[in-house]
């Protein structure tokens, strides 16, 4: 009888072992196709304000032909772009584009008062900050993913679940641009 | 010096583990040196009557601690339209997702002087209240920078550890006075009969001692907790200069008369009473050191 206490004990134990790994894979995909989830957004609603803040900033520098340009064709390009690396690396040239529309609005001190302006550049600010946020996030979570599913015991249950890929850091600086226009 | 994240995170990390363990032993000293003086029956009545005590002062503080704590310094909901208070909201929600826990709720409170702090006990009930003299002070990059401090706070539970320390520390005190009272009144003739004099005369000074040691050991801890979060936020922004430099804004800003109780002063970003007293019993490192070490990541 006592054999039978020890033998069911273990079961239990290793099925609630299993249960946890089992969950803990799914747990860390989740966070990753979260954390993905938020940087569309993201990039959705920054696709949104630039039309505006384009008009806004036409308002007051109309010469500046080239870089209303730029910005427009970074945002197309970035709103056809298919498949995770590539809607980055758009949205990485849509990053710079704009930096430099907004290094030209330092020599329009009206617009630097306009408190349209001044929203907008808020919201983008805030919008391209949590883009760089969430691809923060989304990395560290492919890396815990990553390790789980391929180092014992999580390789056991990940089922020939493959690593994921990372997203790339902009060339320039690895670590995320921390923006302020 | 340079000074490596990981490595200076590990070491406070590793020194609060200490830090707290020595309040568990401290709390079992003490019971054990009641239990030695009086008969064990009495004072596991004792004991029990303490935790009681500290257990029912702990829940409401465990449940209701952050609304007490906002109430207390009149604090109000940051508002969206107000472009300033826009800011805040949107720099703590970037700092939420890119530390993972769920977006505190964002609060003003009144003040010229910079300083916030974040209360709630877990990241799901948390809270992130900033003074006006912040709000109006700070540039971006630099608000930025507190409120990483803050979130970090949440993320590392450190509201909960503090809350759990004072409680222990309220029950070393409350024991300890028990014990003073009991051997001033004669409590501990019947071991003094049987020639033990000593042990209440080490029950007493313990008694007196143990709880100066843990408010010195308190203090240190939460010194540990906020370097721990100087680094998380320097971690999370990548970006310390922004800390660097709010620090030394507040250093040559604040003039220490931010209306907030003692009771509250050590949830804040830095110490809201500028009291030069005791560097033993302070709550937060100096600023100088913080920016040092900030600058030498």
């Amino acid at each position: 009888m006592p054999w039978l206490l020890i033998l069911g004990a273990i079961i239990v134990v290793i099925a609630l072992v299993i249960v946890y790994y089992i969950n803990q894979i799914q747990v860390l995909s989740n966070q990753i196709e979260n954390s993905w989830a938020q940087i569309e957004v993201q990039l959705q609603r920054r696709a949104e304000l630039i039309p505006n803040l384009v008009n806004v900033v036409k308002g007051y520098a109309k010469h500046e032909k080239e870089v209303f340009e730029n910005v427009t064709k970074a945002r197309t390009a970035m709103m056809q772009a298919t498949g995770r690396a590539d809607k980055i690396r758009a949205s990485d040239q849509l990053s710079t584009a704009l930096k430099s529309l907004f290094a030209v609005v330092e020599n329009y001190p009206e617009l630097k008062a306009n408190q349209n302006f001044l929203a907008l550049q808020e919201e983008l600010t805030n919008t391209e900050n949590k883009i760089a946020y969430a691809r923060q996030f989304y990395n560290d979570a492919v890396l815990r993913y990553n390790n789980m599913i391929t180092t014992i015991p999580g390789v056991w249950f990940a089922g020939g679940r493959q690593p994921k890929e990372y997203l790339e850091a902009p060339k320039e600086e690895r670590a995320p641009p921390k923006v302020e226009f | 010096m340079k000074v490596n994240i990981y490595e200076f995170t590990d070491k406070n990390k590793r020194d609060s583990y200490l830090l707290i363990l020595f309040f568990f032993l401290a709390l079992i000293f003490i019971a054990w040196l009641i239990g030695e003086i009086f008969a064990p029956d009495l004072s596991l009545i004792l004991v029990i009557f303490a935790f009681l005590y500290s257990f029912f002062d702990t829940l409401i503080s465990y449940f209701y601690g952050d609304k007490i704590v906002l109430a207390s310094v009149g604090a109000r909901k940051a508002n969206p339209q107000n472009p300033k208070e826009k800011m805040l909201i949107d720099v703590v929600e970037e700092l939420s997702l890119a530390a993972g826990i769920k977006m505190p709720e964002v609060y003003v409170m009144p003040g010229s002087d910079i300083n916030a702090f974040a209360t709630g006990r877990d990241p799901e009930h948390s809270s992130v209240c900033v003074t006006e003299g912040a709000l109006y002070n700070l540039n971006r990059s630099e608000l930025s920078g507190v409120i990483g401090h803050e979130i970090t706070h949440i993320r590392n539970y450190d509201v909960r550890i503090m809350t759990l320390i004072a409680t222990v520390i309220g029950i070393i005190g409350m024991l300890s006075y028990m014990l003073i009272r009991s051997l001033a009144y004669g409590g501990g003739s019947k071991k003094e009969e049987e020639g033990e004099g000593w042990l209440v005369l080490f029950a007493f000074l313990m008694a007196l001692i143990t709880p100066i040691v843990s408010r010195i050991a308190q203090a240190m801890l939460s010194r540990r907790r906020e370097f721990l979060a100087d680094m998380g936020s320097a971690d999370l922004t990548k970006n310390p200069e922004g800390l660097a430099s709010a620090l030394e804004k507040i250093k040559k800003m604040n003039e220490g008369k931010l209306n907030v109780s003692e009771s509250v002063s050590h949830l804040f970003f830095t110490d809201p009473n500028k009291s030069p007293l005791d560097e033993l019993f302070a709550t937060h490192p100096p600023i100088d050191e913080r920016i040092k070490v900030l600058r030498n990541l």
